[in-house]
């Protein structure tokens, strides 16, 4: 230190002498005391100040809740309480330790969440029941009119045509006004008592959809809609998230690894799927990863948010995803299976896919052949008359070359035989994977393709080994597969005939041969070399960390038409490296928040098991398929999409027709279902004096009884009342939303489609001349904030929020079940949908006891996943009753009948008990049935018995609470004794070793008041096919791939082949590339990069891809009202486009633009940015119609919403049903709602906007 | 009517004026602020604002010397009426000219710059609007009555300064005012309309200046009150234990 810093402080003065004396002077100033060094003064008191910053931090009390949002975050907040008045969140920290060698889950929160308490107080809280006016009006006058019944002021309302009309027409367009609970619950009760006595039970709807985000909530309309025999829709296939793929290739509906588990990946691909913003508090897993080593690549057409972190960036075109997946197979199979034989996977996929299975080849013209059914024990003398014959597949045993029926497959799921050989154990069997080494013979197979630009269909010839096996020309699905994907291969030194890749590199290097990588660079645009390394890298990480490397797939690539080909080309690259039920492997897909984790308990409460079975499930797409009318619309057949390697089967049907010929083979559900009222069906049965599945069969087979979606547009055949609750039908997953308005509702439309021409319409279903207008007599819907679906609505109820009712929330992404808790109780009118669904419920009950009374209903079932349904139809031939093709016999050839007793008086009693058949009857989840009486006397005990009426002495569910506590009590997942004895139950079928998976916990039952503390972990169950056993990361499969036992197929296996008829007919019957649908060609939409200057009556502008992903600032429309989140984003409707299409048009950022297709009008603002591809717009998904909404030019009607523009395409190979894994199951399989195949012209339109 | 526009009316006004303060002061404690812009724009800030702030402080010390100091007192204190002239004309021009330049530049500053011109509230709007116009009518007063004695001389010190005094010892003499010239008695006017605007615009600034910077050291230290326990203040109801 040198002498000249060895100053005193107070040696130390001031910036000058002025300041030094203004500063010394203050002394006499002041009551403070002013330093020697005139560094501080010190005041005595003076800090009043100070209240006013710690007030504003300062609470009253702290409330553990979540959010219910369909966000998959199913993250626990801390809501903070202050004078009674909701004042802010942040996330809660005190998840469990996923221990030493592991992050942890905090944090876990987003900024929607965060932001969530804004609507409490927000000026658009649905803060009182609303009525439009003029039907209010209506009502009350209909009411006195008929001495105050208001079943009859409903009647008379809506079977007038010029009352119907006038307050159809006047949805959408305000005039809301206040009613109280007592006279909406009155409204509501009667429409539903006149629409069940005239129309029939199944003509009312309801639709809420990922009971995961709130269970009570949902369960709470879902319960009075199965009470009173209404049809709940699906959702997951409607909102397209559901992978066709999954049930495909697993027989499982979406099954996938918790985020935690990425940790464990050596190698993560995010393929279509943006983490940082779709999947936010669980994105910090994947970046910690990548310090442990992980390679991250991301495939995504944009420089999305997720791009930055990725070491590689694959920029494939939109939906041409599954071109570069099957070039990365074509590698893998090339270099891991043929070239070099990798022991890792050649034993996993032996064991645990359908790859050493037999196939049948049947001849086509010219002495080829195409790939036929799998050989079954049916095919061999020796077998034919096994139980189940037809559903025991066959392969070879290497050690004495002859056919094995190995254990495992679906005929030994059922049946006294198959008790103990349900399971994978090969024994002493090697399987022989590829015949190739003792074939006697080659024989060349057309395999279809459809890789050119429009996807039209062809084939090319490429040559197999084969042998004959009891007569049959067979061969592997292995020989298969490899033909498939172009793998070539010699035969005693010879080439296999038929067209191969050829040249340098591997044959890599050819283009004009599926499925190499220099092909795939033409279609998507990433470079051969890359494609190729990275399918090589993957693989060769799933080799050396055993089978550790992911996929993590999304929307991004699943909403599209031909989604299922894009997943089964990844699942190829999962399932042949073994990746599948490996902690830290295989798909990864994240959509909505699907996975209920009680599932068992919320199934009985949700679907009213407890009192009635079967509850009517309808598949939403296929039902506003036909009942939106956009069956009217289409330009082409199903036959279109046809390979052509099929047999024609769906030559001359329309779409409509498919879904009809589906339906009434019992494959698909179908409600309404007939053209008759059910409870007046059952009657005529009775007065017929047959039973009623005969007296149903015959009188179809005359014709005197038809089903409902043949003529779904006679007016006893529309739905009449549709309920939405936690839901946004019209401003989110209303696919075709202007043809909702204009049928459905009868409002102002902007569709500019023509109908079908005719030669082109339905053969089976029925063209009325006149399409009808304003369907649904009443739309009804319960939520918390305006909607674009509330205010097209007929009521509106005010809604309880997340942080105002008691629920539960269960998610994909960790293994908690968090709860709900009040934090203040519900304000203003609001109601938790419990209460308000009572409150419905009990006003129903009053009106149903003197309109309807005690009826019989007729529940038409479709044929069922995981009950013996699944052998109805061998092989997965085609029988169609109504061809004459069979006879139709209920529950084989066309949907089961089922009489179901209604007591419509009873209806309230019922929803607050909990009802006797899950004491009887048990709760059967996936084929595994649990027996509840303990539960049911503990939830006796614990919730109060009810006392009198119906449910006398049974557990009362009047408080949500209750519902929670007998959700939990009923699940495998929450209660250890459950879980353990479904696993019991399920050793005696496998034989193998299950329940010892549970009995660590078999003690341990969660209860409501251990979801209000710190997050509990869900136990390992036979309701789902991953283990947390001993604290592990939940990932799928890994009870069948360590236990060997069955996945839920036909093989029992993971399936790359599917053989039923229409799989075999599309062309699909192995992973096969298709690009987008040519909306040009299909619908005479213009070519996508046209530039129109609007001659020849045209709409001017540019056509382009229209997607609507993700949107990082809401949560579907949820938050993008949101003070907090407007203020961050740019606000209102806008749509994303690159610099280079914005040029051609002449438009610049921030203009307003107008979007414009066949399907309707968009008007948003445009931001133009360099991070978007050429040729594709994006429009962020569900921006909803309420803020920033101008009229468009184009239509003069109020721009729309992102689905004016798009509209439901129904694939037929979704509709496959009673067939092995292709059997229906609510949720589990059903046609998809897709929308990303859509083009749209973008033009740049006046910046004067009116409103 | 001279009665109500030079004896109500500004009674009226400073009423305004000191109950308004005293309202805001007390209900609106947080929002007693300049509403500074200096966040949106600071390059024509720096030059007009100083100018304008600097020029209004001798425009008001000239007030004050102006209204508040009799004639009678110069006279005995031997300023000639000349010099007493040429002084103030002299100090009042140069304080106007920059009060003028000033609000020009902030006013010119204020519509044309977006983000200011967005900050501005519709009390603003109006509160710019008589500013202007007492500025203005008072260099009109200053040039037009003072130099170029337009309509004949007029020695304010005998009339305007006289009713003010008169005004403020509640003993007002209207028709003193009412003999003033046009401008003059405009001026007034609109000066009082502007007082009474004040408590509810960003004016309560002036009673906030920071005058305590000047003489304050760095660091205030202020001591907890004894009767409280933790950094909180007991909140009404409860009772310290013990």
């Amino acid at each position: 230190m040198t002498p000249s810093h060895k100053k005193s402080t107070s040696d130390i003065g001031m910036d000058g002498s002025l300041m030094e004396a203004l500063v010394r002077s203050r002394r006499f100033f002041t009551k403070g005391t002013v330093s020697d060094d005139l560094r501080t003064i010190s005041q005595v008191g003076g800090r009043e100040a100070d209240d006013f910053y710690r007030d504003r931090w300062s609470h009253d009390k702290v409330v553990r809740s979540t959010h219910g949002v369909n966000c998959t975050g199913s993250c626990s907040w801390k809501v903070y309480v202050k004078d009674g008045i909701i004042t802010w969140e942040t996330q809660q920290t005190d998840y469990p330790s996923v221990g030493p060698d592991s992050p942890e889950y905090e944090p876990r929160g987003c900024p929607r969440g965060a932001a969530f308490s804004w609507y409490t107080y927000s000026p658009t809280r649905v803060r009182y029941p609303y009525v439009r006016g003029v039907l209010l009006q209506m009502f009350r006058e209909a009411r006195s009119q008929h001495d105050g019944d208001p079943v009859k002021a409903w009647e008379h309302i809506v079977e007038n045509p010029l009352r119907a009309k006038a307050y159809k027409s006047a949805r959408g367009k305000g005039g809301l006004v206040r009613a109280t609970w007592e006279e909406v619950s009155e409204i509501v009760a009667a429409a539903h008592v006149h629409t069940i006595k005239k129309y029939g039970p199944d003509r009312v709807a309801g639709f809420s959809p990922i009971p995961a985000m709130s269970m009570v909530s949902h369960a709470s309309g879902a319960r009075f809609v199965n009470l009173i025999g209404g049809s709940m829709l699906s959702f997951y296939d409607w909102y397209a998230d559901l992978p066709v793929a999954s049930p495909q290739v697993f027989g499982d509906q979406t099954d996938v690894p918790e985020s935690g588990d990425w940790w464990n990946a050596g190698y993560l691909i995010m393929w279509g799927s943006n983490l940082p913003v779709t999947r936010t508090p669980d994105a910090h897993w994947m970046t910690e990863a990548r310090y442990r080593g992980q390679k991250v690549i991301a495939v995504a057409p944009d420089y999305a948010d997720n791009v930055k972190f990725a070491d590689e960036w694959l920029a494939a075109k939109p939906g041409t995803d599954a071109a570069l997946a099957m070039a990365m197979g074509h590698v893998v199979l090339k270099e891991f299976f043929v070239d070099r034989q990798t022991p890792y996977f050649t034993e996993y996929v032996k064991t645990y896919t359908d790859l050493p299975h037999l196939v049948r080849l049947e001849e086509a013209a010219d002495g080829e052949y195409t790939a036929g059914k799998f050989l079954t024990a049916a095919d061999l003398p020796d077998h034919i008359g096994d139980e189940n014959a037809a559903f025991k597949t066959v392969l070879i045993d290497s050690v004495t070359g002859k056919p094995v029926i190995p254990n495992g497959s679906l005929g030994h799921r059922y049946g006294e035989a198959g008790v103990g050989s349900w399971n994978l154990e090969l024994g002493d069997v090697d399987p022989v994977l590829s015949l190739l080494d003792t074939a006697t013979e080659s024989v060349v197979v057309r395999m279809p393709r459809f890789d050119t630009p429009d996807g039209a269909a062809a084939d090319l010839p490429r040559g197999i080994p084969v042998r004959r096996v009891d007569g049959h020309l067979v061969t592997t699905v292995y020989d298969l597969l490899l033909a498939q994907y172009g793998v070539g291969r010699s035969h005693e030194g010879q080439a296999l005939p038929g067209v191969w890749p050829t040249g340098d590199n591997r044959g890599y290097d050819d283009a004009q041969s599926p499925y190499t990588p220099a092909w795939q660079e033409a279609i998507t645009g990433v470079p051969a070399a890359t494609a190729a390394r990275i399918g090589r890298e993957f693989a060769q990480n799933a080799e050396e960390s055993k089978g550790r490397s992911m996929i993590v797939m999304g929307a991004g690539t699943n909403h599209w038409f031909h989604s299922d080909t894009i997943y089964r080309a990844f699942l190829t690259l999962t399932n042949l490296t073994g990746c599948q039920g490996v902690n830290g492997g295989g798909w990864a897909h994240y959509v909505g928040q699907e996975k209920v984790r009680p599932i068992t308990g919320y199934t009985q409460i949700a679907n009213a098991l407890d009192w009635n079975r079967p509850p009517r499930n309808m598949i939403q797409t296929a039902y506003w398929y036909l009942h939106t009318n956009q069956f009217r619309y289409d330009q082409f057949g199903a036959d279109t999409l046809s390979a052509t390697t099929g047999k024609g089967q769906l030559a001359g049907k329309s779409t409509a027709d498919v879904i009809a010929q589906s339906a009434r083979m019992g494959w698909m559900p179908s409600y309404p279902t007939f053209d008759r009222n059910p409870l007046d069906l059952s009657d005529d049965a009775a007065a017929a004096g047959k039973p009623i599945g005969e007296y149903v069969a015959e009188q179809l087979k005359s014709g005197e009884l038809d089903f409902a979606g043949e003529d779904p547009d006679a007016p006893s055949n529309y739905p009449r009342i549709l309920s939405i609750w936690r839901a946004n039908l019209l401003g989110s997953s209303g696919k075709g939303n202007e043809y909702f308005l204009k049928h459905l509702l009868g409002t102002d439309s902007s569709v500019r489609a023509t109908e079908t021409p005719e030669g082109q319409r339905p053969v089976d279903v029925k063209w009325r001349d006149e399409a009808p207008e304003g369907k649904l007599d009443l739309l009804m819907t319960i939520d918390f904030r305006q909607t674009s679906t509330t205010i097209f609505s007929d009521v509106v109820l005010p809604a309880a929020t997340w942080y105002e009712k008691h629920d539960l929330n269960t998610t994909d992404m960790h293994p908690f079940v968090h709860s709900f808790n009040p934090a203040i109780a519900p304000p203003w009118q609001t109601r938790t949908d419990w209460d308000a669904w009572q409150t419905i419920a009990e006003k129903f009950s009053e009106l149903a006891a003197t309109h309807l009374g005690v009826r019989k209903d007729v529940v038409a079932v479709p044929l069922t996943h995981d009950t013996p349904d699944a052998m109805a139809n061998p092989h997965g031939v085609v029988r169609d009753w109504k061809k004459g093709e069979c006879e139709p016999i209920p529950g084989v050839t066309m949907p089961k009948l089922v009489e179901v007793e209604r007591d419509y008086g009873a209806v309230a009693e019922k929803m607050n008990a909990l009802g006797p058949l899950v004491d009887t009857l048990g709760a059967t989840t996936k084929g595994v049935t649990f027996e509840l009486s303990k539960q049911v006397d503990y939830l006796r005990a614990k919730n109060g018995a009810v006392r009198g009426g119906v449910a006398d002495g049974r557990p009362s569910l009047k408080k949500d609470v209750n519902v929670c506590e007998a959700i939990l009590a009923m699940s495998g997942t929450t209660n250890g004794h459950l879980a353990t004895q479904g696993f019991k139950t399920l050793e005696k079928r496998t034989g193998v070793r299950l329940a010892d998976l549970a009995e660590e916990h078999e003690g341990k039952q969660i209860t409501f008041a251990d979801t209000q503390g710190p997050p509990v972990p869900v136990i390992t169950s036979p309701e789902w096919s991953g283990s947390e056993t001993g604290g592990r990361r939940y990932s799928p499969f890994t009870i069948n791939v360590e236990r060997k036992k069955p996945w839920h197929t036909l093989t029992g296996r993971m399936h790359f082949y599917l053989d039923h008829d229409w799989m075999t007919e599309l062309g699909e019957g192995l992973p096969v590339y298709r690009p987008p649908l040519n909306m040009a060609a299909l619908f005479a939409e213009p070519a996508l990069g046209t530039v129109s200057d609007g001659s020849a009556g045209q709409v001017e502008g540019l056509t382009v891809r229209y997607l609507t992903p993700h949107n990082k600032w809401s949560i579907h429309s949820e938050y993008q009202d949101n003070l907090f989140m407007l203020s961050l984003s740019r606000g209102g409707q806008n749509i994303w486009m690159s610099d280079r299409d914005a040029a051609k048009v002449g438009i610049k950022d921030n203009d307003w633009i107008e979007a414009v297709n066949r399907n309707g009008v968009v008007v948003a603002r445009a931001i133009v940015s360099h991070r978007m591809p050429e040729g594709t717009v994006y429009m962020y998904h569900a921006q909803d119609r309420l803020i920033d909404v101008p009229l468009a030019e184009t239509s003069g009607k109020r721009g729309g919403i992102h689905n004016s523009l798009t509209r439901l395409l129904v694939k037929p190979s979704h509709l496959i049903g009673g067939y092995a894994q292709l059997t229906f199951a609510f949720n589990y399989l059903g046609p998809t709602g897709n929308q990303r195949d859509e083009v749209t012209i973008i033009r740049k339109r006046s910046q004067d906007v009116t409103y | 009517m001279n009665e109500f526009l030079f004896v109500i009316l500004p009674y009226l006004c400073l009423t305004t004026f000191v109950v308004g303060h005293l309202w805001r002061y007390r209900y609106d404690k947080f929002g007693w602020t300049t509403r500074s812009s200096q966040l949106y724009e600071n390059r024509l800030l720096r030059i007009g604002s100083p100018l304008f702030h600097f020029g209004m402080l001798g425009v008001v010390g000239g007030h004050i010397i102006g209204l508040l100091v009799p004639q009678s007192w110069t006279d005995w204190a031997g300023v000639s009426e000349h010099a007493y002239h040429v002084v103030a004309v002299t100090g009042g021009l140069l304080a106007g000219v920059m009060a003028v330049v000033g609000m020009a530049i902030l006013m010119y500053r204020r519509r044309t710059v977006g983000p200011v011109f967005s900050a501005t509230t519709r009390m603003d709007k109006v509160m710019y609007a008589f500013l202007a116009v007492v500025i203005v009518l008072g260099m009109w007063n200053t040039i037009a009555g003072s130099i170029m004695t337009i309509g004949g001389e007029y020695n304010y010190r005998e009339g305007v300064s006289v009713w003010y005094r008169s005004f403020l010892a509640f003993h007002p003499d209207a028709s003193l005012m009412a003999d003033a010239p046009l401008g003059f008695q405009l001026h007034a006017l609109v000066a009082f309309g502007l007082f009474a605007l004040w408590p509810f615009t960003r004016l309560v600034h002036v009673f906030s200046a920071p005058v305590g910077y000047l003489t304050r050291p760095y660091i205030v230290y202020r001591s907890r009150d004894d009767a409280q326990l933790g950094s909180h203040r007991p909140r009404r109801g409860w009772d310290r234990v013990g």
